[in-house]
């Protein structure tokens, strides 16, 4: 890939972002490319050291905030006239309610996966106290003779325990990995306002 | 390392990479390269988060018959790097009686 053609593959990527947010990052890429021209590089060479036009659009936008691409994304093209405005505010119940909904719809898939992760905290909480009260209700059976009874909570005290333990490290692990997935659907829905390019 | 830490190491070492003299982009990733692992793409909204929060200014300037941004440190730039500085001397410390304990405990 030439110059050219990295940055015409970016532009196209990037459509849907605000123009300046756009110029910006073809003249930073550009500039990049030159000066590695500059020391020496051949310009496919320079080109294959950036990297990937798919790294530079996921970077670009992880750090695009959500409402530059809406506010770009509801910017009419042209000033609107008097009857488009009429028409705007007459057809708002049904727009309205509409962008409403995706909103909610997005914001439950974020409660839902997040709600995963309090589950599964709750319940390694439960086995926390399963042990204690296992190991406590031992010890007052054994001081009242039920030796048996006591050996029984003894166990299911010690059972409760050692789940705790290991649900602690998979709870640990599933929120790690929870958080990356929501980040990863956070750029997910961000590339929705991105104008897929004509075929 | 972990990601949020890398992140905030990257922009110091971008700030402390400008702090004598302004640079540009393809010699701030050689300068850094040696210390953190870093690329075009991960720079560029780096340089762009600095310059929102007001660390560092962008000027172009001619080179060679074509313009070239150079990075220029601001005052609450310099202040940035001076309070990561002072923060690091803490938890420089704290690793000074981390690595003691263990030693002790062998």
């Amino acid at each position: 890939m030439n110059k050219n053609e990295f940055l015409n593959l970016l532009q196209k990527r990037l459509n849907g972002l605000p123009q300046s947010d756009i110029e910006r990052s073809l003249e930073f890429y550009g500039e990049m490319i030159e000066d590695r021209i500059e020391e020496g590089m051949t310009e496919q060479q320079a080109v294959k050291e950036i990297g990937s036009v798919d790294e530079a659009v996921t970077q670009i936008l992880s750090d695009t905030p959500l409402q530059r691409l809406l506010k770009e994304k509801a910017r009419p093209s042209h000033k609107l006239r008097a009857w488009e405005i009429v028409l705007l505010a007459l057809g708002s119940p049904i727009w309205a309610s509409l962008l409403l909904a995706a909103a909610c719809i997005i914001l439950a898939v974020y409660i839902l996966i997040w709600s995963l992760v309090v589950v599964i905290y709750c319940v390694d909480i439960s086995f926390a106290a399963g042990a204690l009260a296992g190991t406590a209700g031992s010890v007052i059976l054994l001081a009242g003779g039920y030796t048996l009874s006591a050996a029984l909570f003894l166990g299911g005290g010690l059972i409760c325990a050692g789940l705790m333990i290991f649900m602690f490290f998979a709870s640990k692990d599933t929120t790690v990995g929870i958080a990356r997935l929501s980040k990863s659907l956070l750029i997910k829905i961000k590339s929705m306002f991105l104008r897929k390019e004509q075929a | 390392m972990d990601i949020q830490l890398k992140r905030g190491l990257l922009d110091i070492c971008v700030l402390a990479a400008i702090k004598s003299e302004a640079s540009y982009g393809y010699q701030i990733i050689k300068d850094i390269k040696p210390y953190v692992e870093i690329s075009e793409s991960t720079l560029y909204p780096i340089l762009r988060r600095l310059e929102t929060a007001g660390f560092l200014t962008v000027r172009s300037a001619e080179h060679n018959g074509r313009l070239r941004k150079y990075y220029h440190i601001t005052p609450s730039g310099l202040e940035r790097i001076s309070d990561f500085t002072q923060e690091w001397k803490e938890i420089m410390s704290i690793y000074q009686f981390v690595v003691r304990e263990e030693k002790t405990d062998e």
